[in-house]
């Protein structure tokens, strides 16, 4: 009786609500045509809205005063203020428009990165809101506009119009900032570019770290980061009856800079040697996405043919760099004078898509979904030479140990067996869906899903000029240091026939099978039991795997008989296994499986130890928890409250071992009028992560024993063995209080976090550690120091009236930070260790930012 | 400059701004019990027009017979501050104290109802209107409010939801098709609006055509 009386009232509420409140003008609802992004916010109102969200005290129905709830027991909050005086008659149609203005003071250390990471922060003027929003009731037609403004580089505009039941188009322009580092000292000129170039009076190839050091310090201060500039428009519109076509176009540019390598290898153990530098690279990449779409929605049919396109353009190709240091071979006659490095940045490539779905209505209230797709991804670039040096690169020891190279065979395309990448991956999707429930009480589905990625990406490292396989490594630097690791297999050469190296790119691909089938019963008024069966097959080529099944058991309870509250518990179970494990199924692609290969007398240095098991395809055992209670307290509070633990443990004695993962969250919500909410909340998360290693016995490579990837054979010993514990424990808390004085409105929010990093090693032995390192053993302890990252925000408001149509909104934000993280211990007072160059010197330790803002409110 | 220009904008807005119409907000309205006998006193103003048993004297003016003494004692109040604009009620309910008007509704509402002609066709669009609502048109089944009988609202026993003031919603069986076409026409019109139930009557009004208001009375005039 009681559901029959609230079913009957439920249409007649929702009506109300809609009617009196003017639901459409705040809804975000998604829609198939829908370009840019669910939510549009910034720093100074992340929800969007803020400057419309007075609580209205007439509360969200006239059919009574009380708030209702979600149907898991959470308050909706009180629907935003719509006075009539605020709309505007113009015709047929209605409107209104508010528009918020001001000033921004930002102050203390504004620099300060953790505070400028996605905000654009800037003294002086600034666009809070300007909304706008028209409709005619007679047609149905509308039009809604919104945009905000902080700085050129944070900023966002949206309009949506339309017709209600014809048409709607969508169209938006956004900049998101996304800083790394404002505390970096590129030593190069030109970060940014393409070509980094030394500072005067530094010697490409001819500095010693003492000289680099010295400009180094007087390198000017920049920031690392990029802005994501973003547009694009769509159209849906009903083209005949139940047919609906969209269409849309979103372009997006990432613009900016990113902190890059530069290896010219070892420096570690050879501290006069090569070089290791932290070079900055360009970001200046274009996205644009297109989708051409075909729909019908009948009441037995449904189908949908949809065309989906992304195309990406990097507009830097490729970044060179200078190293300041020499490079000095470890034997033999010094023959290179190699400085110059080169990075092929990513290539341009395009995607296609055709996805066709259909759905039918079936007897027992079922559905029967259909869906097959087809995809390619192509790329298709002009390659670059494998390196860009000039002269002779490599090491003259003898006429008999000659492995100098000439740049000039290698600096050319002519160098290269093809000329374009001609990459490709093809992708096929077939999705079958049935859903019964033949009582209301008791639901069946299940599932087919089959997907495949064919790579068909096939390229050979072949020299056609000196007839050699294979890739000199980093430019040559490697080979000029350490006689024959220049990266090349020659079959007619000793010195190099009996070289291993990858001359193929490997066409990874997969295909993979996924069965589930379920139920759901409602056992009583107030509990719900769902149960869940899946069974995946991933069949991966050229890994060391070819089958991985996995068997998931899912297992979900609802109770509402628990007093008022609800409490929601899951619980899931899967098992992976698979076929035999391969440790090394690349021989294929490298230059033991070509003509010629000599395979030494030792044998080939094994490729790995067969004990290890890559995480993704290794058996695991794995558990997972979640128990949600939302309990209310009376008839305007409610407590929350989120525990959850994941357990993944795995197989192998080398590899990841396991992940642990596990929180609690506590949320009260209180909301006693329109006028007064208060919120706290409290949270703590704890990871894991455990894995362990072996290190190759260094002195093996010349010895019996070499080829034998045996844990515990002579390469892979156990006293080899090491192991990491990586463990992180966030905190955070906040509370909220918002208090309306009717004619002014006071805010204040507070929020901490606090992130706790821990990273402990252990090791069997010595010999687990790089020779070079091991002089330092009880230097190195068992752990790295802690990480520690504090941040509190502290935010004051004020919003009160001065007219009918003007407010004005003061605020204040203060944000602290302190950090201690150890991998930047040092970097600020010494960036250039020994032939080692940093760019970025972390974060500042500790530091205060402040905003203040007077922002005129106008209602148009 | 500034200043001044600000200045005489509030100034401008602050001139053109009138006083709020009165509203009643009757959502947290409680079950009322007047003094039955003592209103039947005082009611002999209203025989004029509603009729010494509560049954109107012409089918423009309402039954009040049977109604619900809450429902009847907050649109005399409404008539009274203003909420409801009627000029003939207007004055009456003025010279009414709080006391008086609950009285008076009580004595009404222990009065019998007024039984529909009988004339209900199984089939007709008022029914199904009242019954089963129109979803295509966004017309609610009136029944939902006002009782499957059009005798009032049968509250379900209470949920942990919050509860519409059953008691203001009024009884509707029996009711004079001619009242009840000119009432929703006013709140479709938005001619009676001053409490927040005629909030959700406009809601509700505004998808009913002249040709629906008109099958909607008839049905219930015969209820």
């Amino acid at each position: 009786m009681r559901e029959q009386s609230m079913r009957k009232l439920a249409p007649l509420a929702v009506a109300i609500a809609a009617c009196l409140f003017g639901a459409p003008t705040l809804a975000d609802s998604s829609d198939s045509a829908r370009v840019g992004d669910l939510q549009y916010g910034n720093a100074l109102d992340p929800s969007g809205w803020a400057p419309l969200l007075w609580a209205d005290p007439r509360g969200f129905s006239w059919l009574h005063s009380g708030m209702m709830r979600t149907p898991s027991g959470v308050l909706y909050p009180y629907p935003p203020q719509r006075d009539d005086a605020d709309l505007h008659k113009s015709g047929d149609w209605n409107w209104w428009g508010l528009l918020q203005l001001g000033y921004l003071h930002v102050g203390g250390d504004a620099d300060a990165e953790f505070f400028r990471r996605y905000a654009g922060w800037k003294s002086g003027a600034a666009l809070g809101l300007f909304a706008l929003y028209a409709e005619n009731p007679q047609t149905g037609q509308y039009v809604e506009f919104r945009g905000s403004r902080l700085s050129g580089d944070d900023q966002y505009y949206r309009l949506r119009a339309g017709q209600y039941g014809k048409y709607k188009i969508e169209a938006f322009y956004r900049d998101i900032p996304h800083v790394v580092s404002t505390n970096a000292y590129p030593l190069w000129n030109g970060a940014g570019g393409t070509n980094l170039t030394l500072p005067a009076p530094l010697v490409p190839g001819g500095s010693t770290p003492a000289e680099v050091a010295a400009v180094e310090q007087a390198r000017p201060r920049q920031s690392i980061g990029t802005t994501r500039t973003r547009g694009g428009l769509s159209i849906e519109s009903v083209l005949y009856k139940n047919w609906i076509g969209y269409a849309s176009v979103s372009n997006e540019n990432r613009n900016g800079t990113q902190l890059w390598g530069g290896s010219m290898f070892f420096n570690y153990s050879l501290p006069n040697n090569g070089g290791i530098l932290e070079t900055v690279r360009p970001v200046n990449f274009t996205t644009t996405d297109v989708s051409l779409g075909l729909r019908n929605v009948g009441a037995v049919w449904q189908f949908n043919a949809v065309y989906t396109g992304s195309f990406f353009r990097d507009h830097k190709d490729e970044l060179d760099y200078q190293s300041p240091f020499q490079l000095r071979n470890v034997a033999g006659v010094p023959a290179a004078d190699i400085y110059q490095g080169q990075f092929s940045l990513e290539p341009d490539n395009d995607y296609h898509n055709l996805r066709l779905e259909l759905s039918r209505s079936l007897k027992w209230n079922g559905q029967l979904s259909l869906a097959a797709a087809w995809g390619t991804m192509r790329q298709n670039d002009a390659l670059k030479p494998p390196v860009n040096c000039t002269g002779i690169g490599g090491i003259f020891i003898s006429p008999q140990a000659d492995y100098t190279f000439n740049c000039a065979d290698w600096n050319t395309t002519a160098a290269l067996s093809r000329q374009t990448a001609n990459a490709r991956i093809d992708t096929g999707l077939l999705d079958a869906k049935i859903t019964l429930r033949p009582t209301p009480k008791f639901g069946w589905h299940a599932g087919l899903r089959w997907y495949r990625e064919d790579n068909k990406t096939n390229y050979l490292a072949f020299n056609p000029l000196t007839g050699q396989y294979g890739y000199i490594a980093e430019n040559g630097a490697q080979g000029s240091i350490v006689p024959g690791e220049l990266g090349i297999f020659d079959p007619r050469n000793p010195l190099y026939w009996s070289y291993v190296t990858q001359v193929r790119s490997i066409p990874f691909e997969y295909a993979d099978t996924i069965l589930d089938t379920g139920i759901d019963w409602r056992v009583s008024d107030d509990n719900s039991l769902d149960l869940t069966y899946s069974f995946d097959r991933n069949q991966p080529k050229h890994r060391e795997r070819t089958l991985v099944n996995e068997q998931r058991l899912e297992l979900a309870w609802v109770d509402r008989a628990i007093g008022k509250g609800t409490l929601r518990f899951s619980y899931e179970f899967a098992y992976r296994d698979g076929g035999p494990y391969r440790a090394d199924p690349y021989q294929a692609f490298y230059s033991t499986a070509l003509p010629g290969f000599v395979t030494p007398a030792l044998g080939n240095v094994a490729f790995t130890t067969d004990a290890m098991r890559k995480y993704d395809l290794s058996n695991r055992i794995e558990n997972k928890l979640r128990a949600i209670v939302i309990y209310p307290l009376g008839d305007t509070a409610t407590l929350s409250g989120v525990v959850y633990a994941t357990r993944d443990n795995y197989g192998g004695a080398v590899g990841r071992q396991a992940t642990r993962n596990q929180g609690i969250s506590l949320d009260w919500d209180w909301q006693p009028s329109s006028l007064v909410s208060v919120s706290a909340n409290l949270g703590r998360e704890d990871s894991r992560l455990k894995f362990s290693n072996v290190a190759d016995f260094e002195n093996l490579p010349g010895q019996v024993g070499r080829d034998d990837p045996s844990l515990g054979g002579p390469l892979y010993p156990f006293s080899n063995l090491w192991s990491g514990d990586d463990r992180e424990r966030d905190y955070n808390a906040g509370v909220t209080l918002r208090r309306d004085l009717g004619h002014a409105r006071v805010d204040f929010s507070y929020n901490y976090t606090y992130a706790l990093g821990r990273f402990g090693f252990a090791f069997a032995g010595p010999d687990a550690l790089s020779s070079f390192q091991q002089p330092f053993i009880d230097l190195i302890g068992t752990a790295f120091p802690d990480n520690h990252y504090h941040i509190n925000t502290l935010q004051l408001g004020l919003d009160f009236t001065l007219t009918q149509t003007l407010g004005m909104r003061v605020f204040d934000l203060y944000e602290t930070g302190n950090f201690s993280d150890w991998h930047y211990l040092g970097l600020q007072t010494d960036p250039v260790l020994l032939h080692k160059v940093y760019t970025d010197r972390g974060p500042q330790p500790h530091y205060g930012a402040n905003v203040l803002g007077v922002m005129l409110n106008v209602k148009l | 400059m500034i200043a001044l220009t600000f200045a005489t904008m509030a100034l401008q807005t602050c001139s053109v701004v009138a006083a709020a119409p009165p509203f009643d907000d009757v959502r947290g309205q409680l079950p009322v019990r007047g003094d039955a006998a003592r209103g039947a006193a005082k009611a002999a103003a209203c025989a004029a027009c509603h009729g010494a048993q509560g049954i109107a004297i012409a089918p423009t003016f309402p039954n009040l017979a049977g109604q619900s003494p809450t429902y009847l004692y907050v649109q005399l109040r409404a008539f009274k501050d203003g909420a409801r604009d009627n000029a003939v009620m207007k004055p009456m309910a003025s010279a009414l104290s709080d006391q008086d008007m609950l009285d008076i509704a009580s004595h009404f509402a222990s009065l019998p109802g007024k039984t529909g002609s009988a004339t209900a066709t199984g089939d007709s669009r008022g029914r199904t209107l009242f019954h089963e609502g129109d979803p295509a048109k966004g017309i609610p089944p009136c029944q939902g409010c006002h009782g499957a009988d059009g005798r009032g609202p049968r509250p379900a026993p209470a949920s942990n939801a919050p509860q519409p003031a059953w008691s203001t919603f009024p009884a509707l069986a029996g009711q004079n098709a001619i009242y009840v076409a000119e009432q929703l026409k006013a709140f479709r019109e938005g001619t009676r609006l001053g409490t927040s139930n005629d909030k959700v009557m406009q809601s509700v009004a505004r998808n009913l055509d002249d040709a629906d208001m008109q099958a909607l009375a008839t049905y219930i005039a015969t209820q």
